[in-house]
C-alpha cells in the first residue's frame, strides 16, 4: 500500500529505477546515435594522431616524453579521452537532462512528484555512465586496433583514484545542473566548460607543458590529479605529485565538492521556484 | 474590389513577395531567439580561445621541453611556426561544425518543439524556413570569424602577414559551400532524425581529412584522395595562404576555383535535397514524428 505520496527507501527506488529505465529506453530509441558514440571519440583524436605524427621520430614521441615520461602518447591520449568521456556523462547526465525536460515540457511536473531533486539529478546520470562504460570500453578496443593502447600497470590500483574522482564529480554536477535551471540554456555552457575542464585537467597532455601562468588553473582542479593518477598506475607516467598525496586530495576534494555541490544547487533551485521560471525554456 | 486587393496580397496566395515576407518574418524570430540566450553570444568569444587552445597545447606538450619535438615538427612539414597553423585550421571546423549545429538543426528543432507541422501547413515558401534560419546564424559567423582573427592576434601572437582583402575573399566565395552543405544536412536529418550521429559523422570526416592540424601529405593515399573532394580542405589552405603568407592571389586563385565549384554544388544538392524531403514529407505524413 506504498504509493509516492508517502515516500520511503523503496519508492525512491522505485523512482529511480523508473528514470534509469526511461533514459535507457529513450537513449537506445535512436541506435545510430549509440554507435556514433563509439566512434566519435575516436574521430575526435584522430587528428592528435596525426599531428603526433609530426612531432615523432620513429613513432616515438620523445619530445612528449620529457614532460609526461611516456613516448606512446596515443596510449596517453586514449585514456584520456575515456576518463574524460565518464566526466563528461556526469555534466551532461544532468545539467543536459535537466535542459531536455525543460524543452519537452516534463520538468515542472516531474519537480512536483514527492522525489528528492537530487535523485533525479542522479537518475539521470546513472543511464549515461552505464553506456559510458560500454562505449568507453568499445572505444579503448577499437581505438587500440587504430592507434594502439598498452597499458602496462595495474588495472586495479588504476581504478582506486577513479572512485572519489567520480563521487566529488557529482557534487559539480549538482552546481552545474541548478545553473542550468537558472539560465534555461544548456548546450553553449556543458560544450565550453566540459572542454576547459578537459584541457586544464590535461586530458589530451601533461599539465606542466601548461604555460606557467595557466599552471594553477590545472593544480586547482581535483580531475587533474584524477587522471595524473589513473595514468601513473596504468601506463607508467611521471605524476605531478606522490600519488599517495594524490589520493588525499582527491578524497578532500570529493567532500568539498559535494558539500558545496549539494549547497548550490539547493539555494539556486530556491531561487527558480521564486521566480517561478521552473517551466520556462 | 476592396476585398479582392486585401486577399491578394495575403499569405493566402503564395507570391514572390509573401515569400519574401516569410523569410522575413523567420529571420527575425531566428534573430529574437539568438539573443535570448546570452550564452550563445559569450561562445562567440570563447570559442575561438577555447577550441584551437587544446592543440595548441598538445602541440607544445608535442615540442618537449628542450624543442626536440618541434625541430622534428619543421623538418617533417616544412613549417616553421604551428600556432598560426593550427588557428586558422582550427577557425573552418569551427565554422563549418557551428553551421552544422545550427542551420542543420533548424527543421530538426522546430520538429521536437512540435511547430514544424503547423508551419509546413501555412502557404509559405517553405524553403524560407531553412534559408531564414541561416541568415542570422551567416551574421553571428562573420562576427565569429573576425573575432577569432583578433584573438588568434592577441592572445596566441598570430602574425597574419597575408592579406585582410584576400582573407575576406575566400569568406565570400566559401559562404555557398559551407551553408549548401548545411541546406543539404538538414534535409538529411529530418528523415533520417538521428541529427546527433549525422552532425559526428560530417565534421568528423572534415576533421579527419580536411588537414585542420597537420599537413595533407602526413596522411595516408587514400585518405588525401578523399580529402580532394571535399571543399573544406580547399577552404583550409585558401584561408592558410590568404592569412598567412604572402602570396597574393595567385597562391589561392585555384583554390577559389574548386571552392566555388563545390559551392555549386552543394547549393543546388542543398536545394533539391530539400524538394524531396519536402515531397516525402507531404507523402508519408511523417513530418511531425520524431
Amino acid at each position: 500500500m506504498q504509493n509516492l505520496s508517502q515516500p520511503t527507501l523503496a519508492s525512491h527506488a522505485r523512482a529511480l529505477y523508473a528514470l534509469i529505465r526511461k533514459d535507457w529506453k529513450q537513449y537506445w530509441r535512436y541506435p545510430l546515435n549509440a554507435v556514433s558514440s563509439v566512434f566519435h571519440p575516436l574521430i575526435w583524436i584522430a587528428p592528435v594522431y596525426f599531428m603526433g605524427l609530426t612531432f615523432s621520430t620513429n613513432g616515438k614521441a620523445l619530445g612528449f616524453a620529457q614532460y609526461s615520461g611516456t613516448t606512446d602518447f596515443m596510449s596517453f591520449i586514449l585514456l584520456g579521452t575515456v576518463l574524460e568521456n565518464f566526466i563528461n556523462a556526469v555534466f551532461w547526465g544532468m545539467g543536459f537532462a535537466l535542459k531536455n525536460d525543460m524543452d519537452s515540457g516534463v520538468m515542472e511536473s516531474n519537480w512536483l512528484t514527492p522525489i528528492p531533486r537530487l535523485l533525479i539529478l542522479v537518475g539521470h546520470s546513472v543511464t549515461n555512465l552505464i553506456v559510458t562504460a560500454i562505449t568507453s570500453a568499445g572505444m579503448l578496443f577499437f581505438g587500440g586496433l587504430v592507434f594502439g593502447f598498452h597499458p602496462t600497470g595495474d588495472v586495479l590500483k588504476a581504478f582506486v583514484p577513479i572512485l572519489p574522482m567520480m563521487i566529488g564529480l557529482y557534487g559539480f554536477g549538482f552546481a552545474f545542473a541548478a545553473v542550468v535551471m537558472l539560465i534555461r540554456e544548456a548546450n553553449s555552457l556543458v560544450d565550453m566548460s566540459s572542454f576547459l575542464v578537459q584541457i586544464f585537467s590535461g586530458s589530451n597532455f601533461p599539465v606542466n607543458a601548461l604555460p606557467r601562468f595557466l599552471l594553477p588553473v590545472a593544480l586547482a582542479l581535483p580531475l587533474t590529479y584524477g587522471l595524473d593518477s589513473v595514468r601513473a598506475h596504468l601506463i607508467g607516467t611521471t605524476p605531478i605529485l606522490p600519488l599517495n598525496w594524490e589520493m588525499v586530495l582527491l578524497v578532500v576534494f570529493m567532500f568539498v565538492m559535494l558539500w558545496v555541490g549539494v549547497a548550490s544547487f539547493r539555494s539556486l533551485e530556491r531561487r527558480v521556484r521564486i521566480l517561478g521560471t521552473l517551466g520556462q525554456h | 474590389m476592396r476585398s479582392e486587393m486585401i486577399v491578394s496580397s495575403s499569405l493566402g496566395r503564395s507570391t514572390p513577395w509573401n515569400g519574401l515576407r516569410a523569410l522575413g518574418a523567420v529571420i527575425r524570430r531566428e534573430w529574437t531567439i539568438f539573443l535570448r540566450y546570452p550564452s550563445w553570444i559569450v561562445s562567440l568569444f570563447v570559442w575561438p580561445i577555447i577550441f584551437p587552445m587544446g592543440y595548441i597545447l598538445t602541440a607544445r606538450a608535442l615540442s618537449g621541453v628542450d624543442g626536440s619535438g618541434l625541430a622534428q615538427f619543421q623538418a617533417t612539414t616544412g613549417l616553421t611556426e604551428y600556432v598560426g597553423y593550427l588557428a586558422v585550421g582550427t577557425m573552418i571546423w569551427m565554422w563549418q561544425n557551428m553551421v552544422l549545429w545550427n542551420v542543420g538543426y533548424a527543421l530538426r528543432n522546430e520538429q521536437l518543439r512540435g511547430t514544424l507541422e503547423s508551419n509546413w501547413l501555412s502557404p509559405t515558401w517553405r524553403f524560407a524556413y531553412l534559408l531564414g534560419s541561416s541568415v542570422p546564424q551567416l551574421v553571428s559567423m562573420l562576427t565569429m570569424l573576425f573575432i577569432s582573427g583578433l584573438e588568434y592576434a592577441l592572445i596566441f601572437g598570430v602574425h597574419f602577414s597575408g592579406s585582410l582583402g584576400l582573407v575576406l575573399l575566400v569568406i565570400l566565395a566559401s559562404i555557398p559551400a559551407v551553408y549548401g552543405l548545411g541546406f543539404a544536412f538538414a534535409s538529411v536529418v529530418i528523415t533520417a532524425k538521428e541529427s546527433n550521429a549525422f552532425v559526428f559523422l560530417v565534421r568528423g570526416i572534415v576533421m579527419l581529412f580536411c588537414g585542420i592540424t597537420y599537413p595533407l601529405a602526413i596522411l595516408p593515399e587514400w585518405m588525401q584522395a578523399v580529402s580532394k573532394w571535399l571543399p573544406q580542405t580547399y577552404i583550409i589552405h585558401a584561408m592558410r595562404s590568404a592569412a598567412l603568407s604572402t602570396e597574393g592571389f595567385g597562391g589561392i586563385a585555384h583554390d577559389l576555383e574548386l571552392i566555388l565549384l563545390f559551392g555549386a554544388f552543394w547549393l543546388a544538392a542543398g536545394f533539391a535535397l530539400f524538394n524531396r524531403m519536402e515531397r516525402r514529407a507531404r507523402q508519408t505524413g511523417a513530418i511531425g514524428q520524431y
